[in-house]
């Protein structure tokens, strides 16, 4: 009896040991723990802090949405901007072929002015030169050149008379017998303004042929174009 | 003499436990079931000590094996998503109110007996 007494007494001991150690470790480990540590929060904890993130989700792809679209407005003045500077470098093309600082290639008529020295009337003089380019320019002809000299709208075809010997100067270049005249246009105006009967100018001129030519290459004006004296006139809003 | 014993194996275990390393987070979930049971067995030993059937291998093995047995049971529901400790919390602590309401009885009837013979004695001394 006594020594069952002993070993109730020694269990029971052991037994409220261990209860009583586990209960205070629980105690402590519940009470130290960090909770902003992730992997020992509470589900409630996580699942508040999740909808915060998806909160801040939703507001940064608010915020990417609003840059993208930015950014495509960006990309529409860039290529709005694109479009006037195309439009501009288009029309500057053409005021360059209109004044003659390229080089251009298309349809046309090429016509063959021999100078006939025995005759009178076979003579070439500025006077001729010029009554053909004007013809030319009525007939509608986008490029004139004289034995590849490009004739601009500030060309000048004037005579020279140097010790009885008689020069044809275009812009202060002096060209010679034979002409060939290049003329870029509608072939078939061309041709036929020229060729018109009694006022054309190669029925008057029996030395003059003409010949339609397709891919005529006009060279671009040698020279310098200033505009030195002039200024624009720019109307001022009142 | 088993007081003194139950008292010291408390105040030691208290002052241990307090030093004690801590646990993880996640296993503290099976220690608080362990206490749980082991509580549980505790006042069942109360209980049938008050009952005067009180066997001491069935309290240690009760004590040991109901903690064992929980914890055993709780990780088989985190495997299969149930929460199986629940149901042994429900279990526990319900029938630690069972083997509380023993003893309350067991010492209301006690004292409710002893109060009763004064007041015989008392009426005897009377007459």
């Amino acid at each position: 009896m006594k020594k069952g007494k002993g070993i109730m007494t020694i269990t029971m001991g052991v037994i409220c040991f261990v209860l009583a150690y586990v209960m205070f470790m629980q105690f402590r480990t519940i009470e130290e723990t960090n909770i902003t540590q992730i992997e020992n929060m509470r589900e409630s904890e996580l699942s508040e802090k999740l909808a915060s993130w998806k909160e801040k989700y939703e507001e940064t792809s608010l915020k990417l949405e609003e840059t993208n679209a930015k950014l495509q407005e960006y990309k529409q003045k860039r290529e709005a901007n694109e479009e006037a500077s195309e439009l501009l470098d288009r029309e500057l093309a053409q005021a360059k072929a209109i004044v003659g600082l390229t080089d251009v290639r298309g349809n046309g008529v090429i016509i063959t002015y021999t100078e006939d020295t025995t005759t009178e009337s076979g003579k070439i003089r500025d006077s001729d030169l010029i009554e053909l380019v004007n013809e030319l320019k009525l007939a509608g002809a986008e490029a004139i050149s004289i034995n590849d000299q490009r004739i601009t709208n500030m060309s000048n075809i004037i005579n020279v008379d140097i010790d009885g010997k008689k020069f044809i100067l275009i812009d202060k270049k002096r060209v010679t017998s034979p002409y060939t005249i290049k003329a870029i246009g509608d072939p078939k105006y061309l041709e036929s303004a020229l060729t018109t009967k009694t006022i054309g100018f190669v029925t008057r001129h029996d030395n003059a042929t003409l010949q339609r030519e397709n891919n005529i290459t006009i060279n671009k004006y040698n020279g310098d174009i200033k505009v030195r004296y002039s200024n624009e006139v720019v109307k001022e809003e009142e | 003499m088993i007081f003194i014993a139950i008292l010291v194996g408390c105040i030691v275990g208290a002052l241990l436990g307090m030093n004690a390393p801590i646990i993880p987070y996640t296993l503290s979930k099976y220690l608080a079931i362990s206490i749980v049971a082991a509580l549980d067995s505790v006042f069942g030993g109360i209980s049938s000590v008050v009952k005067e059937n009180f066997d001491l291998k069935i309290f240690v093995t009760g004590f040991f094996g109901n903690a064992i047995l929980s914890i055993l049971l709780t990780y088989l529901g985190e495997k299969l998503n149930v929460d199986i400790y629940l149901a042994a919390i429900v279990v526990f602590v319900g029938r630690m109110f069972v083997n509380l309401a023993i003893v309350r009885r067991y010492y209301v009837d006690k004292w409710t007996n002893r109060v009763k013979g004064l007041k015989q004695e008392k009426k005897e001394e009377n007459k």
